[in-house]
């Protein structure tokens, strides 16, 4: 036994059997372990019941079962994109929180601030109504925020200053529920890990709540309308825009370029915005990097592998610099995942 | 009928597992077994043979457990002596502390599809040519993705500060590989 002595390794990449010995470590059921026994009376009735119910609603109707044919392929492409627009609002420099977690209060104190012996403040909030009066706390308690009530349909003109893009690691940490409550969140800061010149910034309502590390000065927020809400189709991610139905119905665009692309969507009158698809096989480190791109980011000559409607008046084109052998959304061509 | 049976028996323990390490309550892992050879009862003449089928329904399970995080969807009858003897399998809690805690919490903010490669590969015990007939992949795509998963694991363990010490104390010599 060697726990005693200290752990010299200074390399932190650690081997596959490393991760899979923590891993394994996770499991509730012992691996190799054999589960539960099919003789049991629940096997049994269960089987029993199964078998006897030929009209049972199927579980998974309308989902594939062999892993290469339509619907899982186009779900697992689509949803890919989800996930990466998800986490680009995330990647901001800031968070943001969705208004699930938010409520509207009840008869429990809008928030509650307090500050331990190391300096760390922990913030609970259960209702958004008093913004200054969750300014003035903080403050009091050595954290330079700002916070704006907004409510749902507007945000803050942007932008009020710059995001400040080396957030010192520690200073905050992800909101997360209180246990035992549903409408609320609770998160810790780290007042000493606060510098100079810098401003927590807070917009809450109930369309959501942001917290962004600002630079000063930070201008005040003057609402102007939000941008409707992304048209996700319930948990799919987003359609095709050049399916049926779709804003760019009938006109094919995978695998032509950008150069091409682009003037033909502004003919229809829509806004473009790229999501830009990287790594080996363009869905590479997605979850980092499906974010949306500005136009003068993307060249001519990209690749474009499709569209998608993401809201009204505009489209996401999915586009990436190199040109793969299979189109990425689809793991091959297009025609083999969507029958028009 | 008799082939279905035959199946059920071979692979109904593995399922039970595979959906207790996947739930976080025993009824949810009940109801998505029930479900899984629900859709593997009426999609008997897909099923493949032999081995082949424990991978297949492995394939129908994840569906059914994706399909019922996304859906929200809950079976209404209960079966009570399905849900006791799953239960059963939540009796052992593995090792538990702070550090484990760290572990999980890093494990579980992993992306879902990351999550599942790792899984199939330290509690399933499957190998890359299996996970490849799971998740209807390729098996390059299979190394290709376990390798960025390995690393974005690494990576969050890391930066969860668990120490590489921490293997050795979790896990004994004899069971690491």
């Amino acid at each position: 036994m060697n726990d005693m002595t200290k752990d010299t390794t200074t390399d932190m990449t650690r081997d596959g059997g490393d991760v899979e010995a923590l891993t394994r470590a996770l499991a509730r059921v012992e691996p190799g372990s054999r589960g539960a026994d099919p003789s049991g009376a629940g096997a049994r009735t269960l089987l029993a019941s199964i078998v006897a119910a030929p009209a049972a609603e199927d579980p998974l109707a309308g989902v594939s079962t062999s892993g290469s044919t339509v619907t899982p392929l186009r779900r697992r492409g689509l949803g890919r994109l989800a996930a990466g627009l998800a986490v680009a609002a995330a990647l901001a420099g800031g968070i943001v929180v969705g208004p699930s977690l938010l409520g509207k209060g009840g008869a429990t104190p809008s928030y509650a601030v307090t500050k331990d012996d190391h300096g760390v403040v922990t913030i609970q909030v259960r209702d958004f109504s008093d913004a200054d009066g969750l300014r003035r706390r903080l403050e009091e308690l050595g954290v330079p925020a700002i916070v704006d009530y907004v409510p749902l349909g507007k945000r803050c003109e942007r932008p009020r200053t710059g995001y400040v893009e080396d957030v010192p690691r520690g200073l905050y940490s992800l909101p997360e529920s209180i246990p035992g409550e549903t409408m609320s969140w609770q998160m810790r800061i780290d007042t000493r890990l606060f510098r100079p010149g810098e401003t927590f910034v807070w917009t809450i309502g109930e369309g959501g709540t942001s917290t962004i590390l600002m630079k000063n000065p930070v201008r005040p927020c003057e609402f102007v309308p939000d941008r409707p809400p992304l048209e996700e189709v319930d948990g799919e991610g987003f359609r095709l825009a050049t399916t049926e139905g779709g804003s760019l119905a009938g006109y094919r665009v995978d695998g032509k370029t950008v150069g091409e692309v682009v003037p033909e969507i502004r003919k229809r009158g829509l806004k473009v915005t790229f999501m830009v698809m990287s790594g080996p096989d363009g869905l590479g480190e997605r979850y980092l990097q499906g974010r949306t791109s500005p136009i003068s980011t993307v060249g001519d000559d990209w690749v474009v592998w499709d569209a998608l409607d993401a809201r009204k008046g505009e489209v996401f084109l999915c586009v990436s610099k190199q040109r793969y052998d299979r189109n990425p959304l689809f793991g091959g061509p297009r025609d083999a995942v969507i029958k028009d | 009928m008799a082939r279905f049976e035959a199946v059920y028996k071979e692979t109904y323990g593995r399922i039970t597992a595979y959906a207790a390490r996947r739930c976080d309550s025993p009824q949810d892992a009940a109801d998505a077994v029930a479900d899984t050879f629900t859709v593997a009862w009426r999609r008997v003449d897909e099923l493949p043979e032999g081995e082949q089928a424990m991978l297949w329904l492995y394939g129908v399970a994840r569906k059914v457990l994706a399909n019922r995080r996304r859906t929200g969807r809950y079976r209404q009858e209960r079966n009570a002596e399905l849900d006791a003897e799953v239960a059963d399998l939540y009796g052992r809690r593995p090792d538990s502390g702070v550090e484990l805690d760290a572990i999980a919490r890093a494990f579980r903010d992993l992306p879902g599809d990351d999550r599942e490669l790792l899984s199939l590969v330290a509690w399933e015990g499957l190998d890359r040519e299996e996970i490849a007939t799971v998740l209807g992949l390729t098996r390059n795509a299979v190394r290709v993705r376990l390798h960025r998963a390995r690393k974005r694991f690494a990576r969050a363990l890391a930066e969860a500060d668990v120490s590489h010490s921490t293997t050795r104390r979790l896990v004994p010599a004899e069971r690491s590989r």
